[in-house]
């Protein structure tokens, strides 16, 4: 297990900017959810720590040491568009994945097999790539950037295209290799097998890091928090009117009473003074999800 | 395991069993057993049906030249006149032949008339073959002592050492010819081949996993090995196959393939630094191309442009292959001798210069060191096209966007 480290990444093609000003830091056996929206520099800042891409300036290190081909070859990828030859079979894709990674024979093999039955791919081995369906080739490339046990995990959307069930089959494997030691970073759109899967978040837009932290550590930093009461009567109203910084949130679709309020607001004191006032069937302080903390630093960027 | 190592493994067996190739090795043995075997095969049939004529005139004359049109024609049929001028099919009737020639003596005076198929190839043979019977109509001698005083003894002999007489020199030309056309296919074939490897790898974007893992030029280079080796391979399945086809021909018909002079290559043995030389002239013509090839390859984003970006290097390839037929002719003009100096056109030339000529070591060895240092350079530049190139995805770079990547 390592830490990775970038600080003051960016990199340009041509006159366009892809990523301005990139800096995070990922912990040992931590799952990274890189978020933002399309264009934001995910995936140049991906490349740019597999080596793919070099950055313009700024550094990249894997346990203090910069990332070379050697360290490289112990990280695994799987790129959002999936590149797979179609006319190799999938026991002898893996294995070639493998052995590029440093697996030598019979090893690459006997690991492959492994994989081919972990993930369900046990009737395909013997198929060309090209004659499986999508989410098995997905299956396929998981195995292909997986199959060395690797230190990091680099996934680009690796959710996209896969129908709900090959996709907790993904996440299961990705939580067993987490379980198992390896770091992952991965970008995705769905934000709830993010939410899901992740312990630590970095909002990119423009090309620089908006917001950075566990999702414990993003919602302490968020400004405010909703409180819900139920049920919507005027006494219960005019004491939460009454409450400083508290603001009525206009669009609720259900007959309950929703209010903006400072975070440090003493909500316990506010649920006293809501009991005295009348009846209190629900009483409820909504934490900001990932999609809020996401679409609130998008906004700020935008 | 070194991951150029496992790049090379995996391009060698992938190309040397995947079905264009097999395909190919096949046909190309075919073709050497069938280009060996043809004239042996057919070569009488074909020849004596281009060449029967049938005679036509008084027997006295027809009988004599018969004889002395013999060693160009085959004499089909002899008549002593035609009801009409001859058409196709009294040339059907008279054994297919392929034409009429009407032998008539006035006086001192011999004169044909010829009917042909095609007017080409006639006339030239018959005023010469036929040029012995003028002169006994004119001069009473009899044509046996005319032959007899108008052979004349010729000998041709080679200066400089490389060929001893005529035949050597034309062997040697055939073999120079046949090896250039080898580099030609070769370079065609494999330079191709990796380029549709190339491409195959981008338009799946399986490039961009392996450029994680291995550098872009150390894969380049894994690639290029890979298919220079099933190339020489293929390239030796072809010459073993047409040897042991010539030894077959010559063990059964006791002769040599072509049925004329028995082939003996002991005169034109080129002394084993030429040989090296011939073997570097075609590894560096091989290399030069591949990594060309190559890098016009990781630019295109879908397969069908791969033509787009082939054509230009086709140029120098056939133009190397015609400044190598006039090599053959004329390998110490100057105008050769430059253009075996020149990168991408010297594999080429220079290759036929030195089965030809005794080409000063001098000049080899600078076209070698040129050579090989534009193949260098050619690999340096396109490791930086296809290390870019490779992740260029949308439209195709203009020439603008190269020039700017070979700079940066």
């Amino acid at each position: 297990m390592g830490t990775l480290i970038l600080s003051g990444v960016a990199r340009s093609f041509g006159s366009v900017v892809a990523v301005r000003d990139i800096s995070f830091t990922v912990r040992p056996g931590d799952a990274f959810g890189l978020l933002g929206p399309n264009g934001a520099g995910k995936t140049t800042t991906m490349r740019m720590i597999l080596g793919i891409l070099v950055p313009d300036r700024g550094t990249i290190t894997w346990n203090d040491t910069p990332v070379d081909l050697g360290v490289r070859r112990r990280f695994g990828y799987m790129p959002e568009e999936r590149g797979l030859y179609g006319k190799l079979k999938v026991r002898d894709q893996i294995a070639y994945f493998g052995r590029l990674h440093g697996i030598a024979p019979p090893g690459d093999e006997r690991r492959a097999a492994t994989w081919i039955e972990r993930l369900g791919l046990g009737e395909y081995a013997g198929r060309p790539c090209a004659e499986l369906s999508k989410g098995n080739q997905q299956k396929v490339q998981i195995a292909c950037a997986a199959l060395h046990d690797p230190e990091l995990l680099v996934l680009d959307e690796p959710f996209s295209g896969l129908d709900p069930v090959n996709a907790e089959t993904l996440l299961g494997v990705l939580r067993g290799l987490q379980q198992a030691g390896t770091t992952l970073i991965l970008s995705s759109h769905q934000m709830w097998q993010v939410e899901d899967l992740c312990e630590s978040f970095g909002v990119i837009a423009g090309g620089t890091v908006r917001v950075e932290g566990t999702l414990r550590e993003l919602r302490a930093s968020w400004p405010t928090r909703i409180v819900e009461v139920e049920p919507a009567s005027d006494s219960l109203r005019a004491v939460l009117d009454a409450t400083p910084g508290a603001t009525p949130l206009p669009h609720v679709d259900r007959p309950l009473l929703a209010y903006q309020v400072p975070a440090d607001a003493d909500t316990a004191a506010l649920l006293r003074r809501l009991v005295a006032a009348g009846d209190v069937t629900r009483f409820e302080r909504v934490e900001p999800s990932l999609r809020d903390i996401y679409l609130r630093a998008i906004e700020a960027a935008a | 395991m070194n991951a150029t190592a496992v790049v090379f493994n995996a391009e060698f067996k992938r190309r040397i069993t995947s079905r264009p190739y097999l395909f190919a090795t096949l046909i190309g043995a075919l073709s050497v057993i069938l280009i060996a075997l043809l004239p042996k095969l057919f070569g009488a049939a074909l020849g004596s049906e281009a060449n029967r004529v049938v005679l036509v005139g008084d027997p006295r004359v027809t009988s004599i030249a018969a004889k002395l049109l013999a060693k160009d024609f085959t004499i089909g049929a002899t008549r002593t006149s035609l009801s009409a001028a001859p058409n196709s099919a009294y040339l059907e009737a008279n054994g297919k032949s392929a034409a009429v020639a009407v032998i008539a003596r006035a006086g001192d005076r011999l004169s044909v008339l010829v009917y042909a198929r095609d007017p080409s190839g006639f006339g030239g043979a018959f005023a010469r073959d036929l040029a012995p019977l003028q002169i006994a109509f004119s001069t009473g001698m009899s044509v046996a002592d005319i032959q007899r005083q108008a052979t004349v003894s010729v000998q041709v002999r080679g200066i400089g050492g490389r060929f001893s007489d005529a035949s050597a020199a034309n062997t040697a030309k055939g073999l120079g010819y046949l090896f250039v056309i080898l580099l030609y296919i070769a370079i065609l074939l494999n330079a191709q081949a990796i380029m549709a490897s190339v491409a195959e790898e981008k338009t799946s974007r399986i490039a961009e996993l392996l450029v994680a893992m291995v550098d872009p030029t150390r894969l380049l280079a894994a690639k290029i090995l890979a298919s220079a080796s099933t190339g020489v391979i293929q390239l030796a399945v072809w010459i073993a196959v047409g040897g042991a086809a010539g030894g077959a021909i010559v063990g059964i018909f006791g002769d040599s393939p072509s049925g004329g002079v028995p082939l003996d290559l002991a005169p034109i043995a080129l002394p084993p630094d030429e040989i090296l030389s011939l073997i570097g002239f075609f590894l560096v013509g091989f290399l030069q191309y591949s990594v060309l090839y190559a890098a016009a390859a990781s630019l295109i984003n879908r397969t069908e442009d791969l033509g787009a970006v082939a054509g230009p290097l086709v140029i120098p390839v056939v133009l190397g292959f015609v400044l190598a037929q006039i090599g053959l002719q004329a390998p110490n003009s100057p105008a050769v001798a430059i253009f075996s100096q020149v990168p991408l056109l010297a594999p080429f030339v220079m290759f036929t210069r030195i089965a030809v000529t005794n080409v000063p070591a001098w000049q080899i060895a600078l076209s070698l060191a040129v050579n090989l240092a534009a193949a260098v350079a050619f690999a340096w530049l396109a490791g930086k096209v296809y290390r870019v190139g490779l992740l260029l995805y949308g439209r195709p770079p203009s020439f603008a966007q190269v020039v700017r990547i070979l700079r940066t």
